[in-house]
């Protein structure tokens, strides 16, 4: 986000603050529809995100995940590699990393690293065979990801069935993969919840992807080839190269994001654990218009919103999709060009200011 | 003669910019009345207000005396007002009759298509107006000039009685202006008017009846072609005298700095487009190639960038070979290009000034770290940009696309002509820029060209390659033919040879 003047972040500002009023004002009224009182709900959502320690580790917790999908999906879409597959890479990170904590033997901290380097390096693996796809048969990567998600969802569930031998059973919601080695998990930040170290990852994350497009000639090739491809080749970059670079990488913190959850979260691999946080990095990056920084600040209230949400759910009847959908609108608010609609609306004014005018002149 | 259009204290604002400042003009039903002036002066705001794509801010416009106010180019349309864009606005996959009905179709009972209505009428239009056009062919298979053609129909069938052309000659061959204007004249002998914006003066003295001048948004004279000339019209436009020759320096021609022999290739499409390419270009040689678009000129660039791989023959930068090189090794080894299009290749127009300055430069010359940009070095660069080459812009964190199409080209211009280049390629540098800044380009170029670079200057603009280049080459159908060395042939010898008259233009 690079704003210009004081006017422009005004307007920026005034935009967010209209796009949450909005959706708090609509979300009241499904609230009520729902037979609860909005302001208790909306109490119950406050207390879920910071009313106590562990309502903030639970905050933490949401945010955590928020930021690294959303960061996978702003690198690809800000050079204009519509990655569409961060959910599905994210499941196949997630696996990779589970393999290695539960059957690497490594001392001391080589092991956790060991399983972030497996989950990361397995989603650069995965994302790719798309890239690839796309070089060598030309099809858009838009419907490549779009299906290897399925791809990815299946295989993971088909694989930790395997894992678990001969014992699986074939429910498959009961089904999960064994809990991974003590020594493989992420330190825990607030006790007794799933607040781990995994948030700093995350933050270093943010940091250097901020640093690559601010001062470095790479980041500086990525922005031009996302904003203008013909530009930056006929200025020299290797767009080919560019372009697979980024696709790894997107898929590469992607990899990363599945490791972190399940050592830092879940402990061991759950066919279907990831419930669309792939796709909420992609609403994240919309909202913080692709800026690394922005991503950490939306992932802020996307988790604390998710967080917020479980415990309206228990202590309203309110149900939790509500938030869902709350938050949907509030990327739909926030992406309308209110620039150009204050434009048109302004376009239809000086018709009726002439008109005004002639009358003035009328009376004098 | 009755006045059919005026405009009365017409002022239009975008921002703090007053692109039209009380603007008065009276159009005269049935003759040809030529806008002119410089880019950014503001011709094409007032036609857009005129058809209705812009509201006025202040003033008055008056239809046949009576006052209007188009708030959309339908309406405007509806009133008889149509515009021939710059760009031609056509479906490539439809036929010309569909392009020509889009958006006017005729309905019949049912609200069923009527095909045979529409082909009555554009018919009737055609043996009106003596146009010659296959109706059933699709559009994309027609040359520039067609295309043109029915543009101009596709107003007329929407019942225009004002026609505005915009720049309609800048995309046209000698013979295709000529026939244009024929059918400009004719049209107006027919009881239409025409509005004609150009910035082409030797064009305006051939055809308009009537002209008007503006600078800086304001109109700065009024005049007819029996009563002015090029030059005096040049000076209304800039506020100074402007010589629109080329002022030849004198340099010395070095080694052979690129070398092309015997290149062949194709097109995206298979078609041949290069046939047994010969090419030198010294050092500090100016090189034009004159050509009609299409002849394989851009096939002829690309190739010589690295961004096509030639079927066969070889290209030699200062003895190296660059035959099969990517675009980056092109840039590393020393060559420059000022691509055609300036808003597609030549620049990122989200980007703000200073970062468009230094595409190229980061890989070409880079900074002092081999992985960071050097904020400081690279405004200094950029900067150097704005001030050798005088884009008048505010600061360099503004957006590009904030700069006039002028200052833009300067912007290109200066980032390709500050590289420490061998050899710098320009396609069509100066097009659709005002007159200030081509006589501006084309004193850089013989500059540069002084200092020891080699320029390979590809142009449609005729009188470009004449007046700038040292040597000249014809590019027709593939080939290169030898155009003589600057001033040896005349406009007619050359104009020939790039249609193809070969043998006729030898004999002389």
């Amino acid at each position: 986000m690079r704003l210009k003047n004081k006017s422009e972040l005004l307007l920026e500002t005034l935009k967010y603050v209209l796009a949450f009023t909005a959706v708090a004002v609509i979300g009241a009224a499904l609230i009520s529809f729902q037979g609860a009182a909005p302001g208790e709900a909306y109490a119950a959502i406050l207390q879920g995100i910071c009313g106590s320690a562990s309502a903030i580790g639970n905050t933490i917790r949401w945010i955590t995940p928020c930021i690294f999908t959303g960061i996978a999906a702003t690198v690809a879409f800000r050079s204009g590699v519509m990655n569409l597959g961060i959910e599905g890479q994210l499941y196949v990170g997630a696996f990779a990393a589970t393999l290695v904590g539960l059957y690497a033997e490594l001392p001391g901290w080589l092991l956790p690293l060991a399983c972030l380097l497996a989950g990361s390096l397995s989603g650069l693996l995965f994302a790719l065979i798309p890239a690839v796809i796309k070089l060598v048969f030309r099809i858009d990567e838009m419907i490549t990801t779009l299906m290897l998600n399925y791809v990815a969802l299946w295989v993971t569930e088909y694989f930790t069935k395997i894992v678990k031998g001969a014992s699986a059973n074939n429910n498959s919601k009961a089904m999960a993969t064994p809990v991974i080695q003590e020594s493989a998990e992420l330190t825990t930040l607030v006790p007794r919840t799933n607040a781990s170290t995994g948030i700093f990852i995350a933050l270093l994350l943010v940091a250097v992807v901020f640093v690559i497009y601010r001062f470095t000639k790479v980041g500086y090739e990525m922005k031009q080839v996302g904003e203008n491809l013909r530009f930056a080749r006929v200025g020299g970059v290797r767009t080919t190269r560019m372009f697979i670079s980024i696709f790894l990488l997107s898929g590469f913190i992607a990899g990363l994001c599945g490791a972190v959850e399940i050592l830092g979260v879940y402990g061991k691999f759950t066919p279907s654990f990831a419930n669309n946080i792939g796709w909420d990095g992609i609403m994240i990056s919309m909202i913080a218009k692709n800026s690394p920084v922005g991503v950490a600040l939306a992932s802020m209230l996307w988790g604390a919103l998710k967080a917020g949400a479980l415990q309206m759910e228990r202590v309203t009847s309110t149900n939790r999709l509500t938030v869902e959908l709350i938050q949907a609108m509030f990327v739909l608010f926030v992406t309308i060009d209110y620039r150009r609609l204050w434009g048109k609306w302004k376009d239809r004014q000086p018709r009726k200011r002439t008109a005004g005018k002639g009358k003035e002149g009328g009376i004098c | 003669m009755d006045t059919i259009l005026e405009l009365r204290g017409v002022t239009k604002r975008f921002g703090s910019l007053v692109a039209n400042r009380e603007i008065d003009l009276t159009v005269k039903k049935g003759t040809i009345h030529a806008v002119v002036g410089e880019n950014g002066a503001g011709k094409s705001t007032l036609m857009n207000i005129i058809s209705g794509v812009h509201r006025l801010d202040d003033g008055e416009i008056f239809l046949e005396g009576k006052p209007v106010n188009f708030r959309s180019p339908t309406e405007a349309s509806k009133a008889g007002i149509g515009m021939v864009h710059q760009e031609f606005m056509l479906f490539p996959e439809l036929t010309i009759l569909d392009n020509i009905m889009m958006g006017y179709e005729r309905t019949g009972k049912l609200g069923l298509l009527d095909r045979r209505q529409v082909r009555a009428e554009v018919e009737e239009l055609l043996r009106t107006y003596n146009f010659n056009i296959p109706l059933d062919e699709l559009a994309r298979e027609q040359p520039v000039a067609m295309l043109q053609q029915i543009e101009i129909v596709k107003i007329l069938y929407r019942g225009a009685n004002i026609l505005i052309f915009d720049e309609p000659t800048s995309v046209l061959t000698p013979a295709g202006v000529e026939g244009l204007f024929r059918a400009m004249r004719f049209l107006v002998s027919k009881g239409k008017t025409i509005l004609f914006i150009t910035h082409k003066l030797k064009e305006v003295l051939q055809v308009a009846d009537e002209i008007t001048v503006l600078k800086e948004g304001a109109v700065v004279g009024h005049t007819t072609p029996a009563e002015t000339s090029e030059e005096q019209m040049a000076s209304m436009m800039v506020g100074r005298n402007v010589m629109l020759k080329a002022n030849k320096l004198k340099k010395d021609r070095g080694r052979p700095i690129l070398q092309v022999t015997d290149l062949q290739a194709r097109n995206d499409n298979g078609i041949v487009k290069l046939k047994h390419v010969n090419l030198t270009v010294h050092a500090g040689e100016i090189v034009g190639i004159a050509g009609v678009a299409g002849s394989g000129q851009v096939e002829l660039v690309q190739c010589l960038y690295g961004l096509r791989a030639p079927e066969s023959g070889a290209i030699l930068l200062d003895g190296d070979d660059i035959t099969r090189a990517s675009c980056r090794e092109h840039r590393c080894k020393g060559i420059g290009l000022v691509p055609q299009d300036r808003m597609a290749d030549g620049c990122n127009r989200a980007a703000p000034i200073w970062e468009n300055c230094i595409m190229g430069y980061h890989i070409a010359h880079g900074f002092r770290s081999k992985w960071l940009i050097d904020r400081g070095e690279a405004e200094t660069f950029a900067q150097r940009v704005v001030d050798e080459f005088s884009v008048k812009a505010s600061s360099l964190n503004e957006p590009i696309s904030s700069l006039s199409g002028g200052n833009v080209q300067k912007a290109i211009v200066g980032r390709e002509f500050l590289q420490e280049n061998k050899l710098l390629i320009m396609e069509d540098p100066t097009r659709g820029i005002d007159i200030g800044a081509i006589e501006f380009i084309w004193k850089k170029i013989e500059e540069l060209a002084a200092s020891g670079v080699a320029v390979l200057l590809v142009s449609q603009e005729l009188n470009e390659v004449m007046e700038v280049s040292d040597r000249i080459e014809v590019i027709y159908d593939g080939q290169l033919y030898d155009g003589g060395l600057h001033g040896e042939l005349t406009e007619a010898q050359i104009g020939l040879l790039m249609t193809g008259g070969v043998e006729d233009a030898a004999e002389k």
